[in-house]
């Protein structure tokens, strides 16, 4: 009786975390016009600064949880999910600056980018997902680095200075309305983060996690694994293409740097720092290690006669802290957490069930 | 009875989440032939993996020698004289007979010093010295796995299953061959066959559902029917 | 296995094969009596080639054959026997290539020791002594608590390699340097149906030939050697057997990751050191690898040298028909891509 009661108090608290941040995430505009000051919608500004970042968070959020998807819940590494962000954001591009095509190019170009995302991950996943685990990942890093190669060195595709988009409508400009680019930003990640937990809580992601568990073992049971798994990369493959082409849309631009080992080292990094093969992890992870990047970036340590140019060393700092997090504290923020407060529920209920037992030796 | 070579204490060992082992106990007089008896999958084979730390139990004790063994590395516990035969003739397939016996060597000069000894037990290997073990029947190999198990000084021997799809004939001869080294060696098998054991073994211990269950000398539960009945199906 | 090639006669016959074959496509296509396109492409080109060109791209095939193979050897050995793909492994071998560089160019190094030949030895010698004890530093420290985690074994080494790239970023910068002081080794060259070939390139893939065989010897005929092959095939009895199995993983982890260095250290006077070679050993490493079947090593260091000609073709071609250099820095990826969606079990597997 005491238990449940319990439980279900912390059933209402734990979606009452998700209400608040949804909340937060709608006012967080605002909030920030007020605590600086400034107009939210206006072009200039601290609001307009703060809006900007809040929407960068989103997009590695929206790129973290797809990686999640392969690397948390199925078991699967890709060493080249960059392709997918930074594929779909050339693609987006190509066709929305292309004049034939005038505004309808921006849809085209998502539609586009999305199909051949997924394509992409369809063709990939069955040429090599029957093979043994590391022959994907070595496969992906091998096509991400060919697609890397061609679209830096050749001219149609602006070699390494990449390109510029066309002018996007005015309601739509990440410049001239950012708050409404906010709210898009918003509302797909908020929607990325339900589809995936819905998907999760169905029969095929109980699937999922069992190949990750052990893969012989479900097929055994009389799955065809292989298709769960190109499920997985398919929805991450277009997932993480949605990330690149609002990372696109929001700086106007691309370059190959989208196809850089940085776009895949930063999800995987962030999936393991938040928690891998968890819900909110991902999410936690890319937006808290996102935010300490920009946070550490400019900060310069004196040491005397020299400067410690902590941006400089960023990317030392935090390969250090990947390898420390994977070897120390595999299950990341959030997967520690929850494995702490399971921990203390069940002491809780063996406290209980001793107290319950006490007092029934005494009466 | 004599003093034993090894004592195994109420051993409880896991894989992964299961609980494979609860509550071993067993004791080997030096100079025996002691053989695990019970059915498949009741934790034979984990008991001679426990005890050379492969699978190292949780719970329990394990004295080699008056020599706890719990923490110590599989290598360090074969190198205190335990020769281990797995299941399924586990040789190295893509190295010659010579190479199977030299890797074995725990000095420079063992397998010189054994030679012979290996040669009269098993003839065969002789003439296969410098052929891949691989190409071996599937006797040649056992009789392989065992002689790579003498070219160090082991005091015990952990046997398990030497009889598995092999003919009745080489059954024969590695049975001989068994008792011959067991003369310089106390020896600790693992048998399903249990006409074979029951003429090779002098002591016998049951496992069954993971735990140890009854244990005594081979000519008593030859005759005790109801026992064999119970635990190891027809014999 | 006896012999080097004993074990499976017909794969190797039937690779070598392969060698030839393409050899023979190749000349056909360099006799200039080829036309495929008309006079204005493929022809035109074609009728340039001659004897010179094709055996300086066999040369220099094979030279990157040998390069590879220092890269692979460590790499399927190890995968062979820990069941580990480093993929920090081309990492490894970009740090020998700037390592080599550093010390050959450095003024204070220049004056202490101006004489090229020592200096150029010193660098090679302290690129195989960083690569061994970071080698060490990786297996030891940060694979070995995660044995029973493979998945976060290929993470960290993944992860390992972006840490190395980073490194050299920070100490060397993005851009690449180039080979720029001269020592007496590298300065020889001869003549070959017309065209140069430096003497250098030539000492190296010597070099890659004793170490063929040297690695070869070690695993037959040394005590090390049987231990690591029966450790590819069942580790766990190895250490049944009263053999310290961890610690020949650290050995040859460690050797794994000189070899690599050594290679990058070899390869930088005419390779130059840049932030390209990292990935473009280890995929073409890896193509090799898994060409010639998964810990096998003669498989490997045949399978090495074929994907090596091969690059060097697909380079030439590059060059010569379709006026695309970048056909260089794609090969390795292609033949890797090639290799995974036809023979993943390689020439040599047995599946």
């Amino acid at each position: 009786m005491h238990i449940q009661k319990g439980f279900q108090w912390r059933a209402v608290g734990k979606n009452w975390l998700l209400i608040a941040a949804f909340i937060l995430l709608i006012v967080f505009p605002f909030l920030v016009g007020v605590l600086t000051n400034t107009d939210p919608t206006a072009r200039r500004g601290l609001s307009v600064y703060w809006q900007g970042i809040m929407i960068e968070l989103l997009i590695y959020g929206i790129l973290t949880m797809s990686y999640n998807i392969l690397f948390g819940f199925t078991g699967v590494i890709s060493f080249g999910h960059a392709l997918f962000f930074g594929l779909a954001g050339y693609l987006m591009g190509a066709f929305q600056r292309a004049p034939e095509l005038a505004d309808g190019g921006l849809l085209i170009g998502i539609l586009v980018a999305l199909v051949v995302c997924a394509g992409i991950g369809l063709l990939i996943g069955v040429a090599t997902l029957r093979l043994k685990g590391v022959y994907f990942a070595i496969f992906t890093l091998a096509i991400a680095e060919m697609v890397y190669i061609f679209l830096s060195r050749y001219e149609y595709t602006g070699s390494e200075d990449g390109f510029t988009l066309a002018a996007l409508p005015e309601w739509f400009d990440p410049t001239r309305s950012r708050l409404t680019f906010y709210y898009i930003a918003a509302a797909i990640f908020v929607f990325t983060f339900i589809l995936i937990r819905r998907l999760m809580e169905s029969p095929t992601g109980a699937v999922l996690l069992a190949i990750r568990e052990n893969e012989n073992r479900a097929r055994t049971i009389g799955f065809n694994t292989l298709t769960y798994k190109l499920m997985a990369i398919v929805l991450a493959g277009i997932l993480a293409g949605v990330a690149g082409i609002l990372f696109t849309l929001l700086n106007k631009k691309v370059g190959p740097e989208m196809l850089g080992t940085a776009y895949t080292v930063n999800p995987l990094l962030m999936t393991i720092i938040g928690g891998a093969g968890t819900l909110l992890g991902p999410a936690v992870g890319a937006m808290g290690l996102r935010l300490l990047e920009l946070q550490l970036r400019n900060v310069q340590i004196p040491l005397g006669d020299v400067v410690l140019d902590i941006g400089r060393i960023l990317p030392i700092i935090l390969g250090a802290i990947f390898i420390l997090v994977v070897i120390v504290f595999p299950y990341g923020i959030v997967g520690t957490f929850t494995r702490w407060r399971l921990n203390q529920r069940a002491r809780h209920a063996e406290r209980l069930a001793k107290q319950a037992e006490a007092l029934k030796s005494v009466s | 009875m004599p003093e034993p070579v090894l004592e195994v204490r109420n051993i409880h060992t896991y894989i992964g989440q299961f609980h494979i082992l609860e509550g071993v106990s067993l004791s080997v007089p030096k100079g025996s032939i002691t053989v695990l008896l019970g059915r498949n999958g009741a934790g034979k084979t984990t008991t001679l993996k426990s005890i050379m730390g492969i699978t190292p139990p949780r719970v329990g004790e394990v004295i080699f020698d008056g020599q706890k063994l719990a923490g110590k590395a599989s290598f360090n516990i074969a190198k205190l004289g335990i020769g281990y035969v797995p299941e399924h003739r586990a040789i190295f397939r893509d190295l010659t007979v010579a190479e199977n016996l030299q890797i074995a060597e725990r000095r420079k000069g063992d397998l010189a010093a054994r030679q012979d000894f290996i040669f009269e037990l098993f003839p065969d290997l002789k003439k296969l010295y410098k052929l891949a073990g691989g190409n071996l029947s599937g006797g040649q190999q056992q009789m392989l796995a065992i002689a790579r198990a003498l070219v160090p000084e082991n005091r015990l021997l952990l046997i398990d299953e030497p009889s598995e799809g092999l003919a009745p004939v080489i059954i024969e001869a590695l049975m001989n061959a068994i008792r011959r080294l067991s003369e310089s060696a106390t020896v600790l098998l693992v048998e399903q066959n249990f006409r074979m054991a029951s003429r090779l073994a002098d002591r016998y211990v049951i496992i069954d559902d993971g735990a140890s269950v009854q244990s005594g000398m081979m000519a008593d539960l030859v005759n005790d029917q109801a026992t064999i009945q119970r635990y190891l199906g027809a014999a | 296995m006896t012999g080097i090639f004993s074990r499976d006669k017909r794969s190797s016959l039937i690779a070598i094969g392969v060698i030839l074959i393409g050899l023979l496509l190749f000349s056909l296509l360099t006799t200039g009596n080829l036309n495929l396109i008309g006079t204005e492409g493929f022809g035109a080109y074609a009728s340039t080639i001659n004897a010179g060109d094709f055996s300086i791209t066999l040369l220099s095939g094979l030279l990157r054959g040998m390069l590879l193979f220092l890269v692979a050897s460590g790499l399927s050995i190890v995968f062979g026997l820990m069941d580990v793909l480093n993929f920090a492994q081309g990492g490894y071998f970009m740090i020998g290539a700037y390592i080599a560089y550093e010390v050959h160019h450095t003024p204070a190094i220049i004056a202490a020791v101006p004489d090229g030949n020592l200096r150029f030895l010193l660098g090679v010698l302290l690129a195989i002594a960083v690569g061994g004890a970071l080698g060490a530093v990786l297996e030891r420290g940060l694979l070995r608590p995660l044995y029973a985690r493979p998945l976060f074994q290929l993470v960290i080494t993944f992860g390992v390699s972006i840490l190395l790239l980073e490194a050299v970023k920070l100490i060397w910068g993005v851009s690449p340097r180039s080979w720029s002081t001269v020592f007496g080794l590298n300065e020889g060259s001869f003549q070959l149906f017309g065209q140069q070939f430096s003497v250098y390139r030539l000492f190296v893939i010597a070099v890659g030939f004793a170490l063929i065989i040297a690695v070869a010897l070690l695993l037959q005929r040394t005590r090390i050697g049987i231990v690591i092959r029966a450790g590819v095939q069942d580790s766990q009895m190895v250490e049944a057997l009263g053999i310290n199995v961890r610690a020949v993983f650290t050995a040859v982890f460690t050797l794994g990751c000189a070899l690599a260095t050594l290679g990058g250290a070899v390869a930088a006077p005419f390779l130059g050191a840049s932030l390209g070679l990292s990935t473009e050993f280890l995929l073409g490493a890896v193509a090799a690898v898994v060409l010639g079947g998964l810990g096998s090593y003669e498989g490997t260091a045949i399978a090495s040298l074929l994907v090596g000609i091969t690059q060097a073709v697909i380079a030439k071609f590059g060059v010569q028909y379709l006026n695309q250099p970048v056909w260089e820095s794609l090969s390795p990826m292609i033949l890797l891509a090639l290799v995974l969606l036809l023979r993943p079990s390689g020439l040599f597997g047995k599946e």
